[in-house]
C-alpha cells in the first residue's frame, strides 16, 4: 500500500490546511491505482468543513453533494476518489478514535499535522478490514510536479 | 427499474459495479433488491434492525431522501438513486475544560450581596469597586471574587462543583457585568443616579437568575453571537446543554 503524491499537490494540501488553521481542513484525493496497490494522486479537491461552527477545530465533515460532484468529475476524467485528507491542528497526524469510528473502507486517509499554523507532517492511513485499527500506508512524496508517470 | 449508484468504497461488495439496475417502487424496495443480490453490502448499509445506518446518505435525483419521505420515497422508472457515505472525522478529544461552577456561584452571591449593600448604604463607590473587580477578573480569566471562594473552601465550607464546560462564555458574562457597572458608575458621575442604580440592579438581577435559576444570560448571549459567526465567539454549548445552562457533570 503506497500513496504517491507529487510536490505541487502536497503543497496544495499544505496551503489549504494552513489557511484553515485553527480549524480542521479537509478534501479529496483523486487518482489512479497502479500495480502493487500504488495509488497515484493526480488531483486534489479542497472542500469546506461542514461540521457545525464552534467545533471545527477538532471535527470535520464533508457535504455529501460535494462528494457526488467529485465522483462525477473523477469519472469524467477517468479517475477515482482514492482518499480523503484532513488536518489535525496542534495534534499528531495519527488517526483519532473518532477518525476510526467514522472511517470507511478502501479510502486512504491522509492526515496533516498543523502546529501553530504551519503544516509539519503528513501521514497516510487505511482502515483495516475488521475496522479494528488504521494501518500505515507508505507515503511516496515526489519532488517533481503532478503525479504523472 | 431504477439505477442505484454505488460509491467507490462499497464497490468491492458489488463485484466492482458502479451502477446497478434495481427493481422496486420505493427506495427501501430498491435497496432490498440490491442487498438480496449483493448480500455482503447489507451490513454496510443497514444496522441490526434493518434501518439505514446514520452515515449512509441516499439521494434520489440529487435530493436527500431525508428531505423527501425517507426510505419510503417512491421511485419512478428512470430515477437515479445514489448511495453517498458521510465523510467525517477529526482529531477528537473533548474541547471542553474543567470549570468550577461552585466558584462561579460564590462569585454571583458576592456580587449580589455587595450591590444590595451598596444600594442600602447609598454608596456608588462600592458599585464602582465591584465593576472594577469584575473587569479585572475577566481580564485574568477568573471570577472576580475567586479569592473569597478559595478562602471559604479552605475550612471545607464549600465543595468544588467541577464540570466540563467552556470557560469563555462565563468570562464574557463577567465582562458584560463589569461593563454595565462601569456604565452605572458613569450615570452616578453625571448625576443620573436613578439610571446608575437601574444598571446596577440589572447586573444583580442577572447574577441572581444565574445563581438561583441556573441560567447564565451572558453565556447565552455569547453562544448566540457564536451562532451569528461574530469574530471572537467560537464555542458551541457543551453537548446536551441549552445555551447558558449548566452542562451535566
Amino acid at each position: 500500500m503506497t500513496l504517491v503524491l507529487a510536490s505541487d499537490l502536497a503543497d496544495e494540501i499544505r496551503r489549504h490546511a494552513e489557511a484553515t488553521y485553527p480549524e480542521e481542513a479537509a478534501g479529496l484525493l483523486l487518482g489512479t491505482v497502479e500495480d502493487g496497490d500504488r495509488r497515484r494522486i493526480t488531483q486534489v479537491i479542497t472542500l469546506a468543513n461542514r461540521w457545525e461552527p464552534g467545533a471545527r477545530h477538532h471535527r470535520y465533515r464533508l457535504e455529501p453533494r460535494d462528494l457526488i460532484a467529485a465522483e462525477d468529475r473523477a469519472e469524467q476524467e477517468g479517475l477515482m476518489i482514492l482518499g480523503i485528507f484532513h488536518s489535525h491542528p496542534d495534534h499528531p497526524a495519527q488517526p483519532s478514535a473518532f477518525d476510526l469510528d467514522q472511517a470507511l473502507p478502501f479510502y486512504t486517509y491522509l492526515i496533516v499535522r498543523v502546529d501553530s499554523g504551519a503544516a509539519v507532517e503528513n501521514l497516510a492511513w487505511r482502515l483495516a478490514e475488521d475496522r479494528s485499527r488504521f494501518d500505515r500506508e507508505t507515503l511516496d512524496l515526489l519532488t517533481d510536479n503532478r503525479g504523472e508517470p | 427499474m431504477s439505477t442505484v449508484r454505488i460509491p467507490t468504497p462499497l464497490r468491492p461488495y458489488t463485484d466492482g459495479h458502479k451502477e446497478i439496475e434495481c427493481a422496486g417502487a420505493s427506495v427501501s424496495a430498491a435497496l432490498q433488491d440490491l442487498t438480496a443480490r449483493f448480500p455482503a453490502l447489507a451490513p454496510h448499509l443497514f444496522n441490526g434492525d434493518g434501518h439505514l445506518r446514520p452515515y449512509v446518505n441516499v439521494f434520489v435525483n440529487d435530493q436527500d431522501i431525508r428531505s423527501l419521505q425517507g426510505e419510503a420515497t417512491a421511485l419512478a422508472a428512470d430515477d437515479r438513486v445514489m448511495i453517498v457515505p458521510s465523510i467525517a472525522g477529526g482529531r477528537g478529544g473533548s474541547p471542553l475544560r474543567p470549570v468550577d461552577h461552585a466558584a462561579l456561584r460564590t462569585n454571583q452571591a458576592v456580587i449580589i450581596g455587595l450591590l444590595m449593600a451598596a444600594y442600602i448604604a447609598d454608596a456608588p463607590v462600592v458599585v464602582a469597586a465591584v465593576g472594577l473587580l469584575m473587569l479585572i477578573g475577566a481580564a485574568r480569566m477568573r471570577p472576580a471574587f475567586g479569592w473569597f471562594y478559595s478562602w471559604l473552601r479552605r475550612p471545607g465550607w464549600l465543595k468544588p462543583d467541577v464540570v466540563s464546560d467552556n470557560p469563555e462564555p462565563h468570562r464574557f458574562a463577567q465582562l458584560l457585568g463589569g461593563v454595565f457597572l462601569g456604565l452605572s458608575e458613569l450615570g452616578f458621575a453625571v448625576g443620573w443616579s436613578g439610571a446608575g442604580w437601574i444598571l446596577a440592579a440589572l447586573v444583580a438581577l442577572l447574577a441572581a437568575v444565574n445563581l438561583f435559576a441556573g441560567v447564565c444570560v451572558g453565556c447565552a448571549i455569547y453562544y448566540w453571537l457564536a451562532r451569528l459567526h461574530v469574530p471572537g465567539f467560537s464555542k458551541s454549548p457543551p453537548p446536551g446543554a441549552l445555551p447558558g445552562r449548566r452542562p451535566a457533570a
